[in-house]
């Protein structure tokens, strides 16, 4: 008898788990499967052709790793598949240092959610928006940035920075600093929220200085947080294109291209499946690392350290 | 080791006065409890001691230097948090070394002598063998103990303690009660410790200061406080069960004064002073000082038994003391022995050396 019942609760599960399975398969893991088959289809038939044309393709707009120097003010010598590591360099540091010291600044603050809300407006604007106004923002004869560098004398800054390709790309990383501080900043705040005081209040008392109580207490202590913070970064800017699409469209001469926007070209201009397929192929795998580093340590479980 | 004086002390949150004028001496050595009802000012006193709040008005002295605008850490005082507050990440070892290690260059200390005193502390507090774990594998009295080896590990001058007992179960409460009090005379070091339970506090302080609505009511040893109590709220607030009160009336009869009560009329016990005809004050009487009699006895007040609360060696009994009029309940600790039941009559006979007499108006002892 218990084997019986055993048996039907089994059925009951699959019934239960089947129309999701079902929708699953159809939206998610078909066109994925879809996405990995059309990569390897070639021209001359099945085969890794795509995966090395992407990877050594050197035409500015799509070149992943080098492109060749055309424009005679010379681009960062570098691909797009670079430019989205080099938007995690420095993105990712400032958000998790901005977010934090701003929560720690703010938490106990008499009107910081005011401030919070206006940083979090970041989050809160449609990234299409968030693209026009990084454009405005580094404009050379509106924008904040070429006018705070004219008032200080640097006129070689004082120009519209998405035009140049020397400065387009940090352009673009400085404007989605902006843009998802917030994210970080709310994340952070939460942590706040949670920690006792009493931990930051003992180690006043014990003798700390501030700055020992945030590198010895509240640093350790944000661990879970941070983890947070730094994944959602990560797969946020490898995966960026709205605001690059918006503001550069990768330009000029690929000096701010991206791998999705690579994806996008090889797709919507060249209608090139095979190899637009093959970047989309090679874009997931690399945000597989962070996000499968995320599922580790989600598994691993943060409430037994508590 | 150090005197701790607060002289007039005023906080306000708002509109809110925390702590109103609030002076206290705490000699050298001495174990101070800070006893009231919670929101009376105890915790932000404490705080203010420790210089985690700062206060509006007046000022802290230890050993007679004016700590008032001093940080936390240049006071030279421990506290132990009522959620012990030890770093989850940290190590046992790592969590009483702290106090150390952050200091440790302006100590001039080594890695091998604060692992000495690690060890040391550990000892006096039996923890040796917990130093190894994390703050969040150990139970309860564990915890505890490692935030008490954190705080003694400096041999602060100061020790202060935030109702650090309220989050042990019972048994273990009275356990560390006694163990607290040892270890606070073994090693001589001022404290001050908040509660807001009346047992904790008489059976531990050397001296009690009772608090409400943000002022000292009344300051002195647990006996003091316990038999003679200034004010009507300290009678209220001390004792299990509290001091019976009984609204009673001052008449003159010849020429003394005496008590009119619900049920009985008394003459009024110890000298009277500053007492008036027609005057309204409340009795006080601890249900501990009262006999029982099951036969009637001359002086004796007649009641009639309500509900019986047996407390193992002892019971309490809820009498009316006024059968013939408006019920007036009396609460009556006696030791068991005899029967009592319910609607029996039983004649009481109060101690009347022990009793307390309050202006109804002001609060105030008329003793």
């Amino acid at each position: 008898m218990g084997r019986a019942k055993k048996r039907s609760k089994k059925k009951i599960i699959i019934l239960f788990l089947l129309p999701e399975l079902v929708l699953l398969g159809a939206f998610v893991l078909g066109p994925i499967a879809g996405t990995v088959f059309l990569s390897f289809v070639t021209p001359e038939g099945i085969g890794l052709g795509n995966y090395y044309r992407v990877i050594t393709e050197t035409s500015p707009d799509k070149a992943l790793i080098i492109p060749e120097n055309i424009v005679e003010a010379q681009p960062p010598p570098w691909g797009a598949l670079v430019h989205n590591i080099v938007w995690v360099a420095i993105h990712l540091p400032l958000v998790v240092f901005l977010g934090m010291i701003l929560a720690y600044l703010l938490h106990e603050v008499k009107g910081s959610s005011i401030v919070k809300s206006i940083i979090f407006l970041g989050m809160v604007i449609p990234m299409v928006v968030g693209g026009l106004l990084i454009r405005f923002i580094f404009d050379g004869t509106l924008g904040v940035v070429p006018l705070l560098f004219q008032a200080i004398g640097l006129n070689s800054l004082a120009h519209t920075w998405t035009n140049y390709p020397e400065t387009a790309l940090i352009s673009l990383i400085l404007g989605s600093v902006w843009l998802w501080t917030g994210f970080s900043l709310t994340v952070y705040s939460a942590a706040f929220e949670s920690m006792p005081k009493s931990y930051i209040e003992a180690a006043k008392i014990d003798g700390a200085s501030g700055i020992q109580i945030f590198f010895k207490i509240v640093f350790p202590l944000l661990k879970h947080a941070t983890i947070v913070v730094v994944v959602m970064t990560m797969l946020w800017d490898l995966k960026i294109f709205d605001i690059v699409y918006v503001s550069t469209l990768g330009g000029p001469g690929g000096a701010s291209n991206v791998m999705a926007l690579v994806m996008y070209t090889y797709f919507a201009r060249a209608l090139d499946y095979g190899r637009s397929s093959a970047t989309a192929v090679i874009l997931a795998l690399i945000t597989l690392i962070p996000g499968v580093w995320f599922i580790k340590q989600v598994l691993k479980g943060g409430p037994k350290e508590r | 080791m150090a005197r701790v004086v607060l002289e007039n002390i005023v906080k306000r949150f708002g509109k809110v006065v925390a702590v109103d004028h609030v002076s206290l001496d705490v000699r050298d050595g001495e174990f101070m409890v800070l006893l009231g009802p919670s929101g009376c000012g105890k915790t932000t006193t404490l705080r203010i001691i420790a210089g985690l709040e700062f206060p509006d008005e007046g000022r802290v002295l230890i050993d007679g230097k004016d700590v008032t605008d001093l940080e936390p850490r240049d006071r030279d005082v421990a506290m132990v948090f009522q959620n012990y507050a030890l770093y989850p990440h940290m190590k046992v070892f790592d969590n009483i070394a702290f106090p150390l290690m952050i200091k440790r260059k302006s100590l001039g200390l080594t890695k091998e002598e604060i692992k000495k005193k690690v060890l040391e502390v550990a000892r006096l507090l039996k923890i040796e063998d917990l130093l190894d774990r994390k703050p969040g594998q150990l139970s309860g009295g564990q915890q505890q103990r490692v935030a008490l080896a954190r705080t003694l590990i400096r041999t602060p001058k100061v020790w202060l303690m935030d109702e650090p007992l309220s989050n042990l179960d019972a048994l273990l409460r009275l356990e560390m009660r006694a163990e607290l009090k040892r270890l606070q005379k073994e090693l001589g070091i001022t404290t001050i410790y908040v509660t807001h339970d009346q047992a904790e506090a008489l059976s531990m302080a050397d001296r009690i200061a009772v608090m409400n609505k943000g002022r000292i009511i009344q300051v002195g040893t647990p006996d003091e406080i316990y038999l003679k109590p200034k004010h009507v709220f300290v009678g209220k607030f001390i004792g299990a069960p509290p001091m019976n009160i009984i609204e009673c009336r001052i008449a003159r009869i010849e020429d003394k004064y005496v008590l009119e009560c619900p049920g009985f009329t008394r003459t009024f016990p110890g000298q009277p002073r500053n007492i008036r005809e027609g005057m309204r004050v409340l009795l006080g009487i601890r249900p501990e000082f009262v006999e029982v009699y099951k036969e009637p006895k001359p002086d004796a007040i007649k009641a009639k038994i309500l509900v019986t609360e047996p407390q193992g060696s002892e019971i309490i009994l809820n009498v009316d003391i006024n059968p013939e009029g408006e019920e007036t309940l009396l609460k009556v600790k006696t030791k068991q022995g005899p029967r009592y039941e319910i609607g029996e009559i039983v004649y009481l006979a109060p101690d009347w050396t022990k009793v307390a007499v309050f202006d109804k108006a002001t609060g105030s002892s008329l003793i």
